[in-house]
């Protein structure tokens, strides 16, 4: 297994944890966020137990479909979801193999979701995106980069 | 296409890692210079600058250009973005879904205010949806790199 780097988000949502759970766990919720903007959903599948299926379908608005392919390796309701799944080009060419945890936690009515998401692959290129990752060379580079090109 | 490649990295990484090439880098940021004014602040000799220079080169940080005689150099940041973009690129993805998820839950809680019949419960079936069309906003495209 290639080398893996983490992007970690924590966001609290103003609705209830089965809710939140539900629109990670049910296709006909998920086809409904889970693109970013602009995109469609043209196809989704999700059986939230372990073992099973995810797999959704992103378009651009220029028509460009970007697929993510892979299952649900851990489920526990409504607390916790493990994703593991490859995300394809737009040629359809799987370049990044990334493992999402999604934990939810209970805040009165809100609900705490914490989200990691692990990218990792074996061949050279998706190995040197990854070294790209490193917080602390991505804030530098950033920096001179942001410096560089005024 | 951006190439992202182990071998650029550590190239990018090691013409950095040289305070006087940081310097060179820094007098092109105001724009293309020649090759003897980049010499001239570290009292060094043409030779020893152009050594330098091959170093941002090989890197791809600086670009060489030759206007009759004059041999200029500027920057080409593309290899340090290209590294710095793909993490923030990522992460801006999931970043974005996590705002369109909070905009559905608010939309569904919209929606039960006016129609009060609870979802069916059970994450234990499966299920597959698609969707037509959404909100019409403009946005970035999603986990790709450019080209």
């Amino acid at each position: 297994m290639g080398r893996e780097r983490t992007v970690s988000l924590v966001r609290v949502f103003d609705a209830p944890r089965s809710r939140v759970f539900d629109a990670w766990t049910r296709a006909e919720h998920l086809a409904r966020w889970f693109s970013p903007k602009g995109f469609t959903v043209p196809a989704c599948e999700a059986d939230a137990r372990p073992g099973g299926v995810f797999r959704l379908c992103m378009r651009s608005p220029d028509g460009r479909e970007y697929w993510m392919r892979g299952a649900f390796s851990e489920v526990v309701v409504p607390e916790r979801l493990v994703i593991a799944a490859a995300a394809d080009d737009e040629r359809g060419i799987e370049r990044i193999q990334t493992v999402i945890t999604v934990t939810f936690a209970a805040q009165g009515g809100k609900t705490k979701l914490t989200l990691r998401a692990t990218a990792g692959g074996d061949g050279a290129e998706a190995g040197a995106m990854l070294d790209g990752m490193e917080q602390g060379w991505t804030e530098t580079i950033g920096r001179l980069a942001a410096h560089l090109a005024n | 296409m951006v190439k992202y490649a182990d071998e650029q990295l550590d190239a990018v990484f090691g013409a950095l890692a040289d305070r006087t090439r940081r310097h060179i880098l820094d007098s092109l940021s105001g724009g293309g210079r020649a090759v003897s004014e980049l010499a001239a602040p570290h009292d060094m000799s043409l030779p020893g600058v152009m050594k330098h220079l091959r170093v941002l080169e090989d890197a791809g940080l600086v670009a060489r250009t030759k206007e009759g005689r004059v041999v200029s150099c500027e920057l080409s940041a593309e290899p340090m973005k290209a590294a710095a973009g793909w993490v923030s690129r990522y992460e801006k993805f999931w970043s974005e879904q996590l705002d369109s998820l909070a905009r559905y839950l608010y939309q569904q809680e919209e929606l039960q205010r006016w129609n009060p019949l609870e979802s069916k419960p059970g994450p234990s079936s499966s299920s597959s949806a698609a969707t037509r069309s959404r909100r019409k906003n403009s946005g970035a495209p999603g986990p790709t790199r450019k080209r």
